[in-house]
Order: C-alpha cells, then structure tokens, then sequence
C-alpha cells in the first residue's frame, strides 16, 4: 500500500499564506523517509496532512491530491484512515489515552475504539506489545513510566491499529539519552521489519540511522530530495537551518584538518 | 422538529404544575416588607431546574423517537469538547475544594470550569460537566479534596452550564475593543453600580441586628470572624472590580459590563436554586465559608429558609462574576485557533478575526 | 522477538484486569454499592429526629463495613470528610439557634442552647450517615469499575471516557500543581503565612496549572482521534464487572424502600 502526495498545499484557518505547498511525496510499504528542516518549516503540518488530522481535526484547507494506493482519501473519516496511517507525536504524555490504568487496556484502546472482537482486541494488544518488545510492561500504568517508556507505549497503541503506514513527528524531541535510544532502536526494527514509516526529527543523527530517504524542507516547500546519505552531505544543510549528523561533521572536520585520508583508510 | 419543542416544553409545565401543587407554597400571599414570598421563590426556583431536567429528557426521548439519534446534542460533543471536560471537572474540583476546605471565605469558585465548557461547547455540555463534577467531588474524590454535600447540589451545577451555553451561544463574551466612549461610559455604569449593588447588599448583611446595628470593625469577641470574613469579601469584590474596570477602559472593551451582567443574572439563579437544597437537606451548613454567613442571618431573626436564600443571594453573584471574569481571562489567553475549533468557538472571537478562508477553488477543507 | 516464538502460551486477557475484590462486599456489582450508597444518602435526609439516622448508618453502613474489612478505615476517612461540617454545623447550631428558650451555658458573649444541642446533634448524625455511605462506596469500589458496568449496560462510550478521565485528571492536575508550587518556591514564591499571602501565593499557580492543561487539549484531541476515536457507535469492552439476579432485585428493593419511606414521611404516618 503506498501513500501519495500530489501537488499538496495546506493553509491553516485564517491564515494569509499557506503552510505547505506543492508537496510531492510517496510512501510506499517497507521504506523509511525523514523529513527535515528548520521549525517551523512545516515538519509537523506535513506529519498531519500526510496522516489525515489536517483539515479533519485541526481544520484548515488543502489542495492537491492524497491517495492511498490510488484511491483518493478525502472523504474518509479520521477513524477509518486511522487504521491505514498511525500519527505519533513528540510528548509522551498527551498520548496517554487518560482512561488506562494499564498499558495492556492502555494499548487495547484503539482496538477497542473499532468494536472489534475482543479476541481479535487481544490478539493486537499482546502482537503490538511484543513487537516494541514491552510484553513486561503490560500492567504496569502508564503514568508511571518514563518518557521513552510512554513513548514506545504511544508507538504500540499505534500499531495495535495495524495501519499499513507510521508517521512519527519528532518522536524523540523530549526525551532524555536513554530515551532517545529506546526509541530511536524501537524504529529502527520497524523498519527493518518492512513497514512505511515518515519520520520528522531535528536530530539528523536518528535519520542517518533509519531513514533511506529523506527530504528537507524549508518555509513549506522541499527543497532538498534523495537517498539519506546524499542528502545529509550536502553542504546547503546548515544554511536551511538543519543542523548536520554527527558522522557528516566528523567527516568535515577530519578533512578541515587534513586527516580525511585516515579517516577512511 | 417542532414537535420536541413543544413536548419538552409540555413535560415542563407539568413538572411545574405538579411540584407547586405538592409542595403547595402557592397559596402563601406576598409579604409587602418583602415584596416577595420567600417560601414560594425557594422552591420555585428548585422545582423549575427539576422541570428542565425533565423537559431535557423527554426532548432527547422525542427525538431518539424520531430521528433514531442525538444528533443536536451530540454535535456539541465532539472530540474537543470531551477532551476538555475532564480538565474542566478538574479545576472545579480542586479550586473548589481549595476554597471550601483551606480559604474559609463566603465564595465557593467550583464552576469555572463547568462554565468554560458551557460558553465553548453548549447548554448540555456544560451541564455534563456541572453534573459530573459535582458527583465525582462526593462520590469518587478522596479527601482531603472530597467534599460530600457537593452531589446534593448537582442540579444549580447543571442549571450553570446550561445558562453558560447559553450565554456563550448569544455571544456575550465576544470581545469588543476598542468602543467609543460613551458606549464604555454606559457599560462602567452599569459594572459599577452592580458591584456596589452587591457591596451594599454585604454591608446590609454585616449590619444586621446581630452586631448591635452598626458596623463594629474593631476586632472584639465572635463578632471578629465576621468582620474578617467581611474585609476578605470586600478584597475580593475590589480586586474584581479593578479587573474589571481595567478591561474596561485599558483594553476599551466593552464585554467587561456583559460579563458583570452574566454573572449577576447566573448567581441569582443559582441562588435560587440552591436554597432550598441546602436548608432543607443539610439546615444551612456545608462546611464551607458561607456557614457563617448563614450563622449570622439567622442570628438576626431569620427563618433558615430565608437565611440560605440571604446567604446565597449575597456570595452566589459575587461568585459568578469572579468565575464569568476568569473564564473571560482564560479566554482570552487560548490560542484562537484551539477556540474557534470548538462548537461554539466562533461565537467567543471578535468579529471577521477567524474564518476557514475563501474556499477558492482548489482549496477546500474537511469533508468528513 | 519476545512472545512471538512462544506460540502454545496462552495469551488471553491477562489476569491483572477486573481482580475481583478481597471480601464478598467488595465483589458486589459497583452499581449495587452506588445504590447503596445513594438510598443511604437520601434517607439520611429524609428520616428526621435521631433514632432512625442511627439505625440506617448502623445497618447500611457500619455492618457492612464490618464485613467488607474497612472498618477503620472508613471511621477516619468519613471523620475527616464530615469534621469541617460538625465543626460548623456545632459551633452554629450550638450557639446561634433561633428562638432557643433552654440555656446550657454562656460563654462570654454568646450562650448554648439545648434545642441548640439537640438541634446540632441531629444534624452531626445525618452528615456523619451520608458521608460514611459515600466513603463506604469510595473505599470498597474502583470507580472505572463503575464506569465500566454503566457503560455495558449502555451509556454512550464518550460519556464513559469523560468520566474515566475525570476521575485520573484531578491527581495529575494536583501534581502538576506540587511541580509548579516546588518550581516556584525555588524562585522564591510565600506560600505560609497570612490568609492574604496565601491568596497571592495561589495566582502564580492556578495561572499555570489551567492555562497549561487547556494547552494541551489540541495534542490530546489529534492523538484520540489518531486511534479511531472518531468512530460512532459502541466499543469493544475487554471485561466488565459480574452481575446477578440477586443483586438487580437488591438494588431494587433498595429504591422501593426509599420511595415508601418518602411516602411515608410526606403523609405525616410517622415522625
């Protein structure tokens, strides 16, 4: 299942200029893209149109296509486009469903939402929790944990919707090292595991860990599109506001200093 | 359409009807020092919020009957709505508690939230809140915020949310800055002799026979209790009124005299209401800081009925402006986006400042 | 991968959801200790004098929490809730009741009356009834539990959630509130002391503690409906607590008993 985006712009309500415009974006199955750029360059409202919040939730227009598999998604409910792309943000926290006392119920919420048979509700919760490798957690609450702990929770809940497509905005902005390793391993076996997932981060470390393309974007448009490794060598990453991963600066300063030769050899 | 209109409407008169006969307060005549049948106001106003109860059923009855679902009642329940009343319940709990448990003071400041959620959301979602809020705080908070006699007191809970609706739904808390004077002059006007309305009604309360006729501030005997009280009172009457003053001719805004009126209108409903509940149930006494003050109407020769209504008529309004003022606050610090998105959002925002924007042609917004 | 090599475990519904409760009073369904509770309330109110109020609190409330094994618990607990209430209810009733003709004492400038007394006393048993009805409730009951048994039997979904969620925002929203207090104690925020520094001590608080919870509506909202929230109708429930015939003519009785006590006490029978 691939999901398109065609000539898509998004305004937010009573806004002048639009947020995004002219995106051109395809997510196939079993592929990792990372988005990157400067706040406020419209990582996050790529996140919600992609995953359908915008216009249904947040409101807004757009224009332009979304189609998944060819089929146009416009008119779908948020609750049925639910179960083709799951959407994962930043804080842990206001993920928590409110009504769990228990990540198992925590994690069952979506399948619970769907009226689905409860063995059917069952099976999803325990494959979703095994999955991001948290079958321990199952009673423990969820308020309890620690920020990289909800967050593999959050990403759980999500996949207990069995949605074809993940898109993640900025899954570890607010989480501290250990955090940010949980989750960032958490994704990368997803995707090793074959699914679509959309990754918005600031960190360009945890791109160049997972992502096979990448785009970058600035003031709503893409301004950069390839294979991650090109993209994260690319000299321009500074000027728009992207700051480069670890192994491109090494890489630079190796080579400022005259030992790029050693580096490699 | 029509038709549940007219039953709700039906099932209300009759309500009425059939309270007033068993209760059989009617018949009393009018006092002419009072101008009023106490008697008959207390239960009136009870007996009236119970009719709206039931008139609210038999509409939803009506139209399940018709339409096989709640769609006018459902839509003020979206997803937004329902994310903010628990928080809403919250605040209600806890300043609520705060007050009656630590403050002491003759306010209770439990419905901020049940009339956030009434302006933004509607009559029946405000009414939920006021409902929920006021079960959970006796039924399922556990001390030191639980506060029994609140679940008694559930239906003036409901009635607030719905008259916040309803307040909301008339777009009396649209901000309106920027008017030429004489309009503020009219709306100070009114703002201030409403609070000095109130002030005089508290002085009358402090100088009744119990203190010997005047106003004794030197701190003496048990007189000293109602004294403070009274100074705090008169704190929080003045803090209110430069809030509100200050909206008024700083920001040029004249919703500063909806509100003063809003809130009026709200606490003499409530208490109304609430009257009678808290003199026939509990004989006047809750546990908070208004204990006192029926403590000292009563002391000055009247009946208990009379001295829950004193009392209720004395720090109900003073605490629907405050809570209608801080809403208004609240209002106005939320992002514009996050309150034009609920149901009655574009009711809360200045004129011609929010729009979904031209739909011009390949533009277009949310279709499901 | 755990769990997924281990295909002959039975992976059910785990068995830490719906532990039923230590004591048969525990295990009865959360609807019949509501109404237990809720009749308890109201014929507190309803019964005047002294000797009924007695009665009731003794059988509806302090037997079973004998056997319910809160016994303690529930006389602390319901103390407390009901101790700012007798404290009012007493020095009000005691000192200041209308139209008292019998003297006790008089201490300086005010006097205690024996209707007074009397009057203080009736009122301290009914509070202390219907407060001990509810914390019997609170004690012996998870209020999802509640939740959940009101929602098989059919209320809408969402009014479900907003209850659940109501009953876990108020702890999250004290601690937030303890968070910020520390944060602005460090800066050197007065929270002792007079009544007027405490006021001035709440604002920089309160302020916070709603405008960042009403902040967060708009991520709650998208990550909801991110999980089919959206979707009309009723959902699946994982469990739900037992019920029994028994029990449903209980709760019955129960209401039946009340409706003829009211009667009885509007027709003037019976004191």
């Amino acid at each position: 299942m691939t999901l398109s985006l065609a000539g898509v712009g998004y305004r937010y309500a009573g806004a002048s200029r639009p947020s995004l415009d002219d995106i051109d974006l395809e997510l196939p199955e079993g592929v990792v893209v990372g988005v990157a750029g400067a706040s406020e360059a419209g990582k996050t409202t790529l996140c919600l149109v992609a995953s359908g919040l915008a216009p249904r939730t947040v409101g807004g227009q757009i224009r332009g296509r979304i189609t998944l598999d060819g089929e146009e998604v416009d008119a779908w409910p948020m609750h049925r486009l639910s179960q083709r792309i799951g959407i994962g943000f930043q804080n842990p926290a206001t993920q928590l469903s409110q009504v769990a006392s228990t990540v198992f119920e925590e994690v069952a919420f979506g399948p619970m939402n769907l009226g689905l048979e409860r063995d059917e509700v069952v099976t999803r919760t325990w494959d979703a929790l095994a999955t991001m490798g948290i079958d321990g957690l199952a009673d423990r609450d969820p308020r309890h944990l620690s920020g990289g702990q909800q967050q593999l929770v959050a990403i759980a809940g999500l996949l207990a919707m069995r949605p074809a497509h993940l898109v993640l905005d900025e899954p570890t902005a607010q989480l501290d090292p250990a955090g940010t390793r949980l989750v960032a391993d958490a994704i990368a076996r997803l995707a090793r595991d074959g699914a679509g997932i959309l990754v918005a981060e600031q960190k360009t470390d945890l791109i160049a860990a997972v992502a096979s393309t990448l785009i970058v974007l600035a003031d709503g448009r893409v301004v950069l599109r390839g294979p991650a490794a090109e993209v994260l060598a690319d000299p321009r990453l500074p000027e728009l506001g992207v700051p480069q991963p670890s192994a491109v600066r090494l890489e630079l300063a190796a080579v400022a200093a005259g030992v790029g030769e050693a580096l490699h050899g | 359409m029509l038709m549940r209109w007219i039953a709700a409407l039906a099932a209300f008169v009759i309500v009425i009807v059939i309270g007033m006969v068993s209760i059989g307060n009617f018949g009393t005549g009018v006092d002419p020092d009072n101008f009023f049948d106490t008697e008959g106001a207390n239960s009136f106003a009870l007996i009236g919020a119970l009719a709206l109860v039931v008139a609210f059923v038999v509409y939803a009855a009506v139209e399940y009957a018709q339409t096989r679902s709640f769609a006018s009642i459902a839509r003020q329940f979206d997803t937004r709505t329902i994310v903010l009343i628990p928080i809403a319940v919250a605040i209600n709990i806890i300043l609520g508690a705060t007050v009656a448990n630590a403050l002491k003071i003759p306010i209770y400041l439990d419905s901020i939230g049940t009339i956030l959620v009434g302006v933004l959301a509607g009559p029946v979602a405000g009414a939920l809140t006021g409902f929920l809020s006021n079960i959970l705080w006796t039924y399922v908070i556990p001390p030191p915020f639980q506060n029994g006699p609140a679940a008694a007191f559930g239906i003036v809970a409901v009635v607030i949310g719905v008259l916040a609706g309803l307040i909301g739904r008339a777009g009396w808390l649209r901000p309106r800055p920027n008017r030429p004077m004489a309009q503020l002059g009219i709306g100070a006007l009114i703002t201030v002799a409403v609070i000095l309305g109130m002030a005089w009604l508290a002085y009358l309360g402090w100088t009744s026979e119990a203190f010997g006729g005047t106003v004794n501030l030197d701190v003496a005997g048990s007189d000293a209790i109602f004294t403070v009280l009274g100074w705090l009172v008169l704190v929080l009457v003045a803090g209110t009124v430069v809030g509100l003053l200050a909206v008024l001719f700083i920001r040029r805004d004249l919703t500063a005299a909806y509100v003063v009126v809003a809130g009026l209108g709200t606490g003499i409903i409530a208490a109304l209401i609430s009257a009678p509940i808290s003199a026939n149930v509990f004989s006047g006494v809750t546990g908070g800081g208004t204990d006192f003050l029926v403590a000292a109407l009563r002391q000055a020769g009247a009946d208990i009925g009379a001295a829950t209504l004193g009392q209720g008529l004395i720090s109900d309004p003073i605490d629907k402006i405050t809570t209608f003022f801080v809403v208004y606050l609240i209002l106005a610090a939320m992002a514009r986006r996050t309150i034009a998105r609920f149901p009655q959002g574009e009711r809360l925002l200045e004129k011609g400042s929010e729009g979904e924007g031209s739909e011009d042609g390949e533009w277009r917004g949310a279709t499901s | 991968m755990a769990g997924s090599d281990q295909l002959t475990v039975e992976r059910g519904v785990p068995d830490f959801l719906g532990r039923p409760g230590p004591t048969a009073f525990h295990r009865l369904n959360p609807l019949t200790k509501a109404t237990l509770a809720t009749m308890t309330a109201i014929a507190a109110v309803v019964l005047g004098g002294l000797l009924g109020p007695i009665v009731l609190v003794t059988c509806a409330v302090l037997l079973p929490a004998l056997v319910a094994g809160v016994f303690r618990q529930l006389v602390r607990t319901a103390g407390l809730l009901a101790l700012p209430i007798a404290v009012s209810a007493f020095v009000v009733n005691l000192f200041f009741f209308p139209g008292a003709q019998q003297v006790l004492v008089r201490i300086g400038p005010v006097t205690a009356t024996a209707e007074g007394l009397a009057f203080a006393l009736e009122i301290l048993v009914r509070i202390l009834t219907i407060s001990g009805a509810v914390t019997l409730f609170y004690l012996t009951t998870r209020p999802a539990d509640l939740v959940l048994d009101l929602e098989r039997r059919g209320i809408s979904p969402r009014v479900a959630f907003v209850a659940n969620a109501s009953v876990q925002t108020v702890p999250a929203m004290v601690d937030r509130a303890a968070q910020i207090t520390a944060a602005q104690r460090a800066r050197g925020l007065d929270t002792e002391g007079s009544l007027w520094r405490r006021i001035r001590g709440v604002l920089p608080i309160v302020g916070p503690v709603i405008l960042g919870s009403i902040a967060e509506v708009e991520e709650r909202t998208m990550a909801l409906e991110a999980r089919g929230f959206t979707r009309p109708g009723r959902r699946t429930l994982l469990w739900a607590p037992s019920d029994s015939a028994m029990e449903g003519i209980l709760r019955w009785g129960m209401l039946l008993a009340l409706v003829a006590l009211i009667a009885v006490r509007m027709t003037g029978t019976w004191r």
